[in-house]
């Protein structure tokens, strides 16, 4: 068995790759209308009532969620929440018990052309240990009628060309990762549907992805991410939707996250929450001692503290990422990762 | 289909399970004639239609590989978990089902053409070294070529069909082997009139061996027909419905 050095070929692309990566996917392949490229935000994929049960478990429960064109939805959740069951079902894998998942209003196996429709890489997905690379993605070229010329430039893309005719089974987990990506974008899909993609990828590896999602998020697909680790996702999502257990527990954009939440630190604290109860503010005491102030800017806290006699030692707009990883750790119950 | 078929032979060349099956094969059959030939007491007894039947019924003894190529075609999808990218190009999984079964049944007809021309060669050579005239011109070696044929073809349908019902791969080429090996011997051990209904009895009617309690070569060919129909219908209707 070929034993690939994963310091030597698994190289990620330079910079300038990325323009690849831009032109490669600007609806050469014909399959986009320029209506399609702009209607940002339209729900592209729609999951209605989802219900799956293996058995007497319910793996997804009545989940219902959107996810709209020209976004990165972060499809967030512990190990275990349902995430691969519900793409199983989006992707016509699994049969759901009841429910459904739609794709522009049609269920995956009623589209006409799949591949140019939706790419996804799951994490279950193999490759056989002596076909190659160039070889796995001609395969499905030619049984999905996709154009074989774009295979070259895709694996210039994932930074596999070194590779492309080495036998899979010698590589390695990151290259089988990017390797699932180039099938996945082989057909210029619309609609891009990813399990866990940080898998098995190095630090600068976890950052390629993140800007290869900008990146075709921006050029107006529909990008579904899974993840179990927000880290991995979270600068880049545009939307979360959070699961537990099969069922949903929050669906929101992150700029509607982030409108005005304000941690305050005072020197004492109970005049200062009398004089929040008395302006009217909306605020939470955490157990650390801040305060956290919904709906008011820093300057009317200040006014408000001022006012009160105490003196502050912080005060700090919450930033996006405060926001998400709290509703993140409360929707999980504190004990994601 | 003819997309789907074309990338399921794409998808047999690009692995190396042809190169070693075939030839496999082709040694298996030439090693079953040569001592069937090898075997024979006299020159006349190989001339004797009886004795064109024993050197050359043989000849698909290598369409036991081919069963077994025919089950990796469809069950080694799950040991690679390649199922899921193959489901995701083409979603109706019958159709999946039927474009491995037509390649199947290709190959099965291909692998039967090779080790047939290939065992009329070795058996000319043969019967001429053991002072024998090779009698190309009796109808029974054609009879038999042409049953060889289609029990390698049949062969194969019924192995891909066998491993879309069975799914672990091992388990399938157990279930297939153990079935030629023993299960039907012993089946016909137990229930005697049932014997020459079974499938590999069937088969051995098709290349016309010598037995006693056999069908007809014709009677032979429609039953094997009609075993490889139901498990492949029943394997399409299966692969249709079950969460891949």
């Amino acid at each position: 068995m070929i034993r690939v050095d994963a310091m030597g070929t698994t190289k990620f692309p330079s910079p300038d790759v990325f323009d690849a990566a831009r032109f490669l996917s600007t609806g050469r392949h014909g399959t986009h209308t320029t209506a399609e490229l702009t209607a940002v935000g339209r729900a592209v994929i729609e999951v209605r009532g989802l219900t799956k049960t293996f058995g007497d478990q319910r793996a997804v429960d009545d989940l219902s969620f959107t996810a709209p064109a020209g976004k990165v939805t972060g499809f967030l959740g512990p190990n275990g929440a349902g995430k691969t069951t519900t793409f199983r079902c989006l992707l016509g894998l699994a049969e759901p018990t009841s429910g459904a998942v739609l794709i522009d209003g049609r269920r995956y196996r009623d589209l006409a052309s799949p591949r140019r429709k939706l790419g996804t890489v799951l994490e279950s997905t193999g490759f056989h240990p002596a076909r190659t690379a160039r070889n796995h993605l001609r395969v499905i070229a030619r049984a999905a009628r996709l154009d074989a010329a774009r295979i070259d430039p895709l694996l210039d893309v994932v930074g596999l060309s070194g590779a492309a005719d080495r036998r899979v089974g010698g590589y390695s987990l990151g290259m089988r990762q990017r390797l699932s990506l180039a099938t996945a974008m082989l057909g210029d899909p619309e609609v891009v549907v990813l399990d866990e993609p940080a898998n098995g990828l190095d630090p600068e590896g976890v950052t390629w992805i993140r800007r290869i999602l900008r990146i075709w998020a921006d050029e107006g697909r529909t990008m579904l991410v899974a993840s179990h680790v927000l880290a991995e996702v979270g600068q880049v999502v545009d939307r979360v939707v959070i699961i537990r257990a099969g069922r949903l527990v929050a669906e929101t954009n992150v700029a509607d996250l982030t409108d005005s939440r304000v941690t305050v630190r005072v020197d004492r604290l109970d005049p200062m929450l009398s004089a929040l109860r008395a302006a009217g503010a909306d605020h939470q005491l955490l157990a650390d001692g801040a305060i956290t102030v919904t709906g008011r800017d820093t300057t009317e806290i200040g006014g408000i503290a001022a006012r009160a006699g105490v003196t502050v030692t912080e005060l700090a707009k919450q930033n996006a990422g405060d926001s998400l990883e709290a509703l993140f750790l409360d929707a999980i119950g504190g004990n994601g990762q | 289909m003819i997309d789907l078929v074309a990338g399921e032979w794409l998808k047999l060349r690009t692995t190396r399970l042809l190169y070693g099956s075939v030839p496999a094969a082709v040694a298996l059959s030439f090693a079953a004639v040569a001592g069937a030939v090898l075997s024979a007491d006299s020159a006349a007894e190989l001339e004797s239609t009886a004795g064109i039947r024993d050197a050359l019924s043989v000849t698909g003894t290598g369409a036991i590989l081919v069963l077994v190529v025919g089950i990796i075609i469809s069950a080694g999808e799950y040991r690679h978990g390649t199922a899921a990218d193959t489901f995701l190009t083409t979603p109706r999984r019958n159709q999946v089902a039927a474009a491995k079964l037509t390649l199947g049944a290709a190959i099965g007809l291909a692998a039967g053409v090779i080790t047939s021309l290939a065992c009329l060669g070795v058996a000319s050579l043969l019967y001429a070294a053991e002072g024998a005239t090779f009698p190309f011109g009796d109808t029974e070696v054609w009879a038999i070529l042409a049953g060889t044929l289609g029990y390698s073809t049949l062969f194969a349908i019924i192995g891909v069909a066998v491993g879309v019902l069975i799914r672990n791969q091992v388990l399938a080429i157990s279930a297939a082997l153990a079935w030629i090996a023993t299960v039907e011997h012993t089946l016909v051990t137990l229930v005697s009139d049932l014997g020459k209904w079974l499938p590999v009895a069937a088969g051995q009617a098709m290349v016309r061996t010598n037995l006693d309690d056999i069908l007809s070569p014709l009677a032979g060919t429609a039953v094997l027909t009609a075993y490889a129909a139901a498990i492949a219908t029943a394997g399409i209707r299966v692969a249709a419905t079950r969460d891949a």
